[in-house]
């Protein structure tokens, strides 16, 4: 999906949990996340805690949307 | 460590006032197995079935497969830190009543359970369909939750098979095996020319059900470590797993692992079969690089030529073992990896979700996406409304006549990765 999507002209940021497998696949930006049963929340955190959690995974999603690339890259902070 | 293991041929299973092998056919008491299950208030009702090679039964839905066996000498007993305490296993002489099972079905735990065929198109894709079973069919009580059904079914079902490998104890076994490895550097002296070859083993440890439990401990919370390939004949490992029934190691499939027996076979001969390390396959990324880290680690310090890999599940697992094989071969060391595929119904698309130029040897336990088309008998154990749910079912797998439309992801043991299968392919 990601790499269709792109192929479209439309750029995609790649938020999951297994890093590798994104880049074999050729995602071109991608946002590491928590774990597989659970990529965008924790639910061992508590409400606040989880919530500037999320929160901070989707900015640095639209950060990684914002910057330019030229090869895969893995938005680590 | 020098095991015997004793092979009593059960050629038949019966029930009988006296549980006992008389013969090579294995008398079992019902109401003695009925009030052994029910010791756990969890389950509200028991019943035993018994399904032998070639009825006309549907066994669904099958959550674990258990051979019987007993310890009769040395130390510990048969599945160490649940049934035994935790006293290491693998040594001395095991007997097993082989041709004999235990399988445990019921109310569906997770929706990843199996179905065995004992006759008919199916049977040719479960091993289990070749064995004289005793079926548990446990109902939970109203409200017990996931986790705790899982657990108590598990229970029962390796609670029942010491019961049934007890019978065996005295019985003289048809055939002795015998598996010894030696400690490392006394086995690198004694076959100081054959390549030193070590196992690796992946055990499904991605919780929410998928897991597997080593001398009681769960695996999830484990780091790599080695362990003696003639424990797990112990039932060192086992399984408490409702991952896809296809390619998921049951308990079963844990005693009798055939890379062991397979590398145990060359030993001394083509190879020197030194070591075992079991490693798992978690959900955290960090958990997936800091295991694989690990087990290569211990493949590079106990000097091997060369590892097999096998994986357990698929999907996200896939990249735990391409991490392991990747890794192992940067240490210099050869691997081939042990999985299956998910490559489609025509079988066109990419089989594993991750890849690597370094797997360049691997065996495959065949496609689960393939379809097969099951037909209807004569007796069901258990209950066919959830192959609709089912991995590898999907809404309208079962039809009206009682036949069942399923991808082979559905049937126990079709896949397997160890081996524990006949599926091959051919090229012309």
């Amino acid at each position: 999906m990601v790499k269709e999507i792109e192929r479209a002209g439309i750029p995609v940021v790649h938020m999951c949990t297994v890093v590798p497998i994104s880049l074999t696949v050729g995602a071109n930006r991608i946002v590491p996340t928590i774990a597989i049963p659970h990529p965008l929340g924790n639910p061992s955190l508590d409400k606040a805690e989880e919530k500037a959690l999320r929160r901070g995974l989707v900015e640095r999603a639209l950060e990684a949307l914002e910057t330019e690339v030229d090869d895969q890259t893995v938005f680590e902070k | 460590m020098r095991l015997e293991l004793g092979n009593i041929l059960i050629k038949d299973v019966q029930f009988g006032e006296k549980t006992k092998v008389d013969n090579g056919i294995l008398f079992v008491n019902k109401e003695e197995i009925i009030s052994l299950v029910r010791e756990d208030d969890n389950f509200i009702s028991v019943e035993v079935e018994l399904a032998r090679p070639g009825e006309s039964i549907r066994i669904t839905p099958v959550k674990d497969v258990i051979e019987p066996r007993v310890k009769v000498e040395g130390p510990g007993g048969i599945f160490p830190g649940f049934m035994s305490k935790v006293d290491t296993v693998g040594s001395g002489r095991t007997h097993v009543l082989k041709g004999a099972a235990v399988v445990t079905t019921g109310k569906v735990v997770g929706f990843q359970e199996g179905i065995i065929d004992m006759t008919g198109p199916g049977a040719d894709y479960t091993p289990f369909s070749q064995l004289n079973n005793v079926v548990l069919v446990c109902e939970p009580k109203d409200g017990l939750k996931q986790h705790d059904h899982e657990r108590a079914l598990r229970m029962a079902g390796l609670k029942v098979a010491v019961y049934l490998g007890e019978a065996g104890r005295n019985v003289t076994p048809n055939e002795v095996n015998v598996y010894e490895s030696l400690p490392l550097l006394k086995s690198i002296e004694k076959y100081p020319n054959l390549p030193k070859v070590a196992y690796v083993q992946m055990l499904q440890s991605q919780g929410l059900l998928h897991d597997t439990y080593v001398y009681g401990v769960d695996a999830k919370q484990t780091l790599s470590t080695l362990i003696n390939p003639t424990d797990i004949m112990d039932g060192a490992i086992i399984s408490g797993n409702c991952v896809s029934a296809c390619d998921k190691n049951t308990t079963y499939h844990h005693l009798n692992n055939p890379i062991v027996h397979d590398l145990f076979e060359k030993h001394g001969k083509e190879i020197n079969f030194v070591g075992m390390i079991i490693t798992n396959e978690n959900v955290y990324l960090a958990d997936k690089e800091r295991s694989s880290n690990w087990a290569a680690n211990l493949a590079e310090y106990i000097g091997v030529d060369g590892v097999v890999i096998s994986q357990e599940g698929f999907g996200n697992p896939d990249t735990d073992l391409i991490m392991n094989c990747v890794k192992i071969e940067k240490k210099g060391i050869k691997t081939v990896i042990v999985t299956d595929e998910y490559a489609g119904r025509d079988g066109a698309s990419q089989s594993l979700a991750d890849a690597d130029p370094l797997a360049d040897a691997v065996v495959t336990g065949g496609n689960a996406n393939e379809v097969i088309e099951l037909p209807p008998m004569d007796k069901i154990i258990g209950y066919t409304e959830p192959v609709n749910s089912i991995a590898g079912g999907f809404d309208g797998s079962l039809r009206e006549n009682g036949s069942i439309v399923v991808e082979l992801q559905a049937i126990t043991g079709a896949t397997n990765e160890l081996g524990f299968n006949k599926l091959s392919a051919k090229g012309f």
